[in-house]
């Protein structure tokens, strides 16, 4: 008898789980490509809202969406209003390939924008095969240089420099202004820092102190101070930080404690002011005098046309969040999605925005200070830095006053100073 | 006929399922790909804790195992598919034996905690050797679906099949394995150590041979997650993945295989559900980012509260206080 | 020789850190028997309360014992909603191990959700009271703020007290008794249920001591899904595993021991295995003497 109901009951689930797959209706014929109609597109990002990778990131598709609602509200792009679905993967991969197969498959996004991390979005590109359905993965939030690559990712793009480019700019601005000088490193003990030691590598940098942590342990209450007690035995004269934001505060904070003197240089990542400021406003005061990289105009940079726009732009679709790098990011990917789909033309595929990009991605009118080198054999984004200093508020003000722009590449090319002038923004940021 | 046959049971389930993957769209057979996966992943926490009263948290370490030797395996010496996978269950088992003797001495919140510090600990051992893949993990391709299955086969159906196939067999085997002399002696140690030892069982043995097939078992699971996923990184398996398992568990009755089903579906279909449910209402990004978190928990809360045993057990119980009287 | 004694304050400063979360985790243990992610929880959310408090009083010093006090009454709430009606309907067996973790792990996914909520995914920052900059000796600023030395007395102070309830009051004997064994307490008169609650409220007490010292120590800042509480958590329990669950002094002694193993291979080795030597030395503590560095042979399987 007691096996009788165990039985029913296993019968009873295994009904209910047929029933449960059954219950949702086969896929329809699709004439055209899904999320595109004559008045819509939809988009679709998977990124972490909630979970321990979320602060500061959970901005992004906020920011995103305060762009493309300013882009509706002024008759979105050739007619089409742009709607963007956001999904929480908890910066976890196999989240992220359930939440992206949500938006291929039942949302039936048009394209994925804005994915962020390297492993969910290799883990979305290979599960949900892009490449094979062609669907466009637009400017994927993460500095792995392996997405640049069109043949192993033919519908992914890139957009923010890798951090092997990012490393050698900054090894030679290194070698240029502190020839001589004690240097040292502090580096996440991971793909992020190793990039970073191969672009100091190539760059021809040598650190007398390098010190790896393990990601997560800057956090730990020993951490900061252990790395400060290393570096004030070894007579550091500069210190490079190239880590992601606690280890940044841990490092300055740590350092405030112990009186260390550093001229700090801090890598993009971890370098976002304000990110700092939200842990603790106390420690931006520490960072003056630090020298900081970017290739986006400083959020603090009121007088630049996009910045301006989008401060306005955030401030009254987002009132009580900060602005600051997030921000600008996010409405950056925004904006040069809508410029992309401008340009794809009226009858939209996702072939011919691929296409677009490749041919005029480089050309697109965008926010960022370097440019893109967006081709029909590569899906390199951004490929430069510009050199700052952080002044008493944490703004990080361009060194010479105006923005000197470096680019290189993520292989053995050499690091130049580029000519790069950042064409016009169109009339009140809007896709004319 | 079912009850003498239960073999023939489980091959009529089977064919049912695979019957009904040709008539579902996409996203449903890779949720049913994900159900298969978590009812493997169940099950063996279902023996290692139900049946041999061992608490793990870490489970997710040991899914971890069996999928990079699965990718470990496939990348560096190219072996067939079936092949990664026997090599994921031994390798994971091997993990279970050394952890089983580390942890037959312990008991209660100590093996918790071990077992949790090892879910926390593994992944990073990722970063420490190259051929580990890193952060950013390592591919993991089983390849296209055989050309004799059509050429509209996708590759998700073919990830549905060959879970589906997994957990029957796994399933099958684990319910004779548990009614065995073997399942009888874990249940004897759970009740009563004293006793079972006087009896003349190996406490010591019998406790390292739980997590040793509790092991092997996630560690098939982790491979086929890392099939689904097409890559296996630290990512994939964080404390959270460990966390579900045991809900997922307890939800089903942690005493009995009979209702793994139900925490296996629970653990895929409520987050969409309460997704779902969020998204027909616009609210602010405050009320959408923590109301599936709210939902989801108060959810496991009450059912825990009210139903701790399980559905299966709760059923048992009440046809027994029914028969009684 | 100066970084030798670095590394010493540095260790020591990390370990009382560990101590603050190992004795709120011994306290619940030894009250309760349950392992307790709620524990996390609670402090938790006394740290924002804590937060409410000092935007609202300006001073921390009166924001922290009444977070200690909503603590300690948050969490007897928890235990008469939540345990109590846990162990009315489980039985005893496998489920009875899993079951209450389960649901104080639901606990704490829903006490983050609200916090989510109420106060947004985002940092929220606490100021330190005391000023974290190193003490001066001559030249050299050394490794001990005023900051830190707070947090030793707080460790030396609670250590103090809540060893005196437990070893020497009428209360402490309810509570040893309870926990060890509650058949047998009840028998001798002692209200079980009562007892475990009081029990429950010291420990979301000194959880929301611990949860605010830690922020202002460490960068002022928390969130929800701090990572910070989750490795603070964990470090703690192992420091109280080292030591020996079953008591207070050793659950300080085990955080020490911790803090320091971890500061020397921070310093002189390499600051990438912080967490596998972490758990090394959890396993090599539970091989070698399960029962930790304090505490008699286990008499009865815990």
């Amino acid at each position: 008898m007691i096996r009788t109901n165990r039985r029913k009951l296993a019968l009873t689930s295994a009904v209910l789980a047929v029933v449960a797959m059954t219950a949702s209706s086969l896929p329809a014929q699709a004439a055209s490509d899904p999320g595109v109609t004559s008045t819509s597109i939809k988009l679709g990002i998977t990124v972490p809202m909630t979970g321990i990778a979320a602060p500061g990131y959970n901005k992004i598709p906020g920011a995103m969406k305060a762009y493309f609602d300013y882009v509706n509200a002024n008759g979105g792009v050739n007619g089409r209003k742009i709607t963007l679905v956001i999904k929480d993967d908890q910066y976890i991969p196999t989240t992220a390939v359930a939440k992206a197969n949500e938006l291929i498959l039942k949302d039936k996004v048009f394209a994925l924008v804005g994915t962020l991390g390297t492993a969910s979005t290799k883990a979305i590109s290979a599960s949900t095969q892009l490449a094979k359905r062609g669907i466009p993965s637009l400017f994927v939030n993460t500095g792995f240089s392996g997405f640049a690559d069109k043949k192993a990712y033919p519908t992914t793009f890139s957009i923010l420099p890798s951090y092997q480019m990012e490393a050698k700019i900054m090894g030679k601005f290194l070698k240029d202004k502190y020839d001589g000088k004690k240097l040292a490193l502090i580096y996440q003990d991971d793909d992020f820092g190793r990039d970073a030691l191969a672009g100091f590598k190539q760059a021809g940098v040598s650190f007398t102190t390098a010190i790896p942590y393990a990601s997560g342990s800057q956090s730990l209450p020993a951490t900061g101070a252990g790395w400060i007690s290393k570096l004030k035995a070894a007579g550091t004269e500069v210190t490079v930080l190239f880590g992601v934001s606690s280890a940044s505060t841990a490092a300055l904070a740590n350092a405030y404690a112990a009186g260390y003197k550093t001229q700090w240089v801090l890598g993009s990542v971890g370098g976002d002011a304000t990110t700092i400021a939200a842990s603790n406003k106390a420690y931006v005061p520490l960072l003056f005098g630090a020298k900081g990289f970017s290739f986006a105009p400083a959020p603090s940079d009121s007088a630049d046309e996009y910045v301006k726009l989008f401060q306005s732009i955030y401030a009254s679709a987002q009132p009580t969040q900060t602005f600051d790098n997030n921000v600008v990011a996010g409405m950056s990917n925004a904006f040069l999605a809508v410029q992309a789909i401008k340009a794809a033309g009226s009858n939209l595929t996702r072939a011919g925005l691929i296409k677009t990009i490749e041919t005029k991605g480089a050309s697109l009118a965008n926010p960022f200070l370097t440019p893109l080198g967006y081709s029909a054999t590569s899906h390199i984004g951004a490929t430069g830095y510009w050199i700052g200093t952080y002044d008493q508020t944490g703004a990080l003000k361009p060194d010479g006053g105006k923005y000197t722009v470096y680019t290189t590449d993520s292989g053995n090319g050499p690091v130049v100073e580029s000519s790069y002038k950042r064409p016009a923004m169109p009339a009140k940021g809007l896709p004319n | 006929m079912l009850k003498k046959h239960p073999l023939f049971g489980f091959i009529l389930f089977g064919v049912i399922l695979f019957l009904l993957s040709n008539r579902v769209d996409e996203l449903r057979v890779f949720q049913g790909a994900t159900v298969a996966i978590y009812v493997i992943a169940i099950a063996s926490i279902i023996l290692l804790t139900g049946y041999s009263g061992q608490v793990s948290l870490g489970h997710g370490a040991l899914l971890a195992i069996g999928g990079y030797a699965a990718a470990l395996s496939r990348n560096y010496w190219g072996a067939p598919v079936w092949l990664t996978f026997c090599i994921a269950v031994l390798a994971a088992a091997l993990g279970g034996y050394l952890l089983g003797l580390a942890a037959a001495r312990l008991s209660g919140p100590y093996l918790a905690g071990t077992t949790l510090a090892l879910a926390i600990g593994l992944p990073s051992i990722a970063n420490q050797f190259s051929i580990l893949g890193g952060e950013q993990g390592l591919l993991y391709d089983i390849g296209l679906p055989p050309t004799s299955l059509g050429a509209d086969f996708t590759q998700y159906k073919w990830y549905f099949w060959i879970s589906a196939l997994a957990a029957l067999v796994t399933i099958y085997w684990l319910r004779n394995v548990m009614n065995s002399r073997y399942g009888r002696s874990w249940k004897a140690v759970r009740s009563n150590d004293v006793a079972a030892e006087l009896a003349g069982i190996n406490v010591g043995r019998n406790k390292v041979l739980a997590f040793t097939v509790s092991a092997g078992v996630a560690g098939l699971a982790g491979a086929l997650l890392a099939m689904t996923i097409s890559t296996v990184s630290p990512g994939a398996f964080p404390l959270a993945l460990s966390f579900s398992l045991a809900t997922g568990a307890v939800l089903s009755g942690v005493t009995t295989l009979g209702g793994v089903m139900i925490g296996a579906v629970t653990l895929v279909a409520i987050p969409e559900i309460v997704d779902t449910v969020v998204h027909r209402f616009e609210s602010s990004e405050a009320v959408a980012n923590n109301l599936p978190g709210l939902l989801v928990s108060t959810l496991l809360i009450l059912t825990v509260l009210f139903v701790p045993n399980g559905p299966v057990e709760q059923m048992r119980a009440r046809h027994e206080k029914r028969a009684k009287r | 020789m100066t970084q030798f004694i670095d590394m010493l304050l540095i260790g020591i400063g990390a370990g009382s850190i560990y101590a603050l979360m190992a004795i709120a985790m011994v306290l619940v243990w030894r009250s309760t028997r349950v392992i307790n992610f709620a524990q996390a929880g609670m402090a938790l959310l006394s740290t924002y309360i804590g937060f409410e408090l000092v935007q609202r009083t300006g001073n921390f010093w009166i924001a922290l014992p009444l977070a200690m006090i909503l603590g300690a009454l948050f969490s007897a709430l928890v235990e008469i909603l939540l345990i109590r009606t846990l162990i009315k309907h489980s039985t005893t067996g496998p489920v009875a191990g899993i079951v209450p973790i389960i649901a104080t792990l639901g606990l704490l996914g829903f006490i983050r959700a609200t916090i989510g909520f109420i106060w947004g995914n985002q940092d929220i920052q606490i100021q330190p009271p005391l000023s974290k900059v190193g003490f001066k000796i001559g030249e050299d600023t050394i490794a001990l703020s005023p900051m830190n030395l707070l947090v030793l007395l707080t460790v030396i102070g609670m250590v103090l007290i809540l060893g005196f309830i437990f070893q020497k009051t009428s209360l402490g004997l309810s509570l040893r008794a309870s926990a060890y064994s509650p058949e047998i307490a009840q028998l001798a008169g002692i209200r079980v249920g009562a007892i475990r609650t009081i029990g429950w409220a010291i420990a979301g007490a000194a959880g929301a001591a611990a949860g605010l010292l830690q922020t202002v120590n460490g960068t002022g800042a928390v969130s929800p899904d701090s990572l910070e509480f989750s490795l603070l958590l964990t470090f703690g329990f192992i420091a109280a595993v080292i030591g020996g669950l079953e008591s207070l002094p050793g659950a300080v002694l085990g955080a020490v021991v911790l803090g320091l193993v971890l500061a020397v291979v921070q310093i002189y080795i390499s600051g990438t295995l912080v967490f596998i030597v972490a758990f090394a030395l959890l396993l090599l503590v539970l091989l070698i003497r399960p029962q930790g560095f304090i505490g008699a042979k286990a008499g009865r399987r815990a």
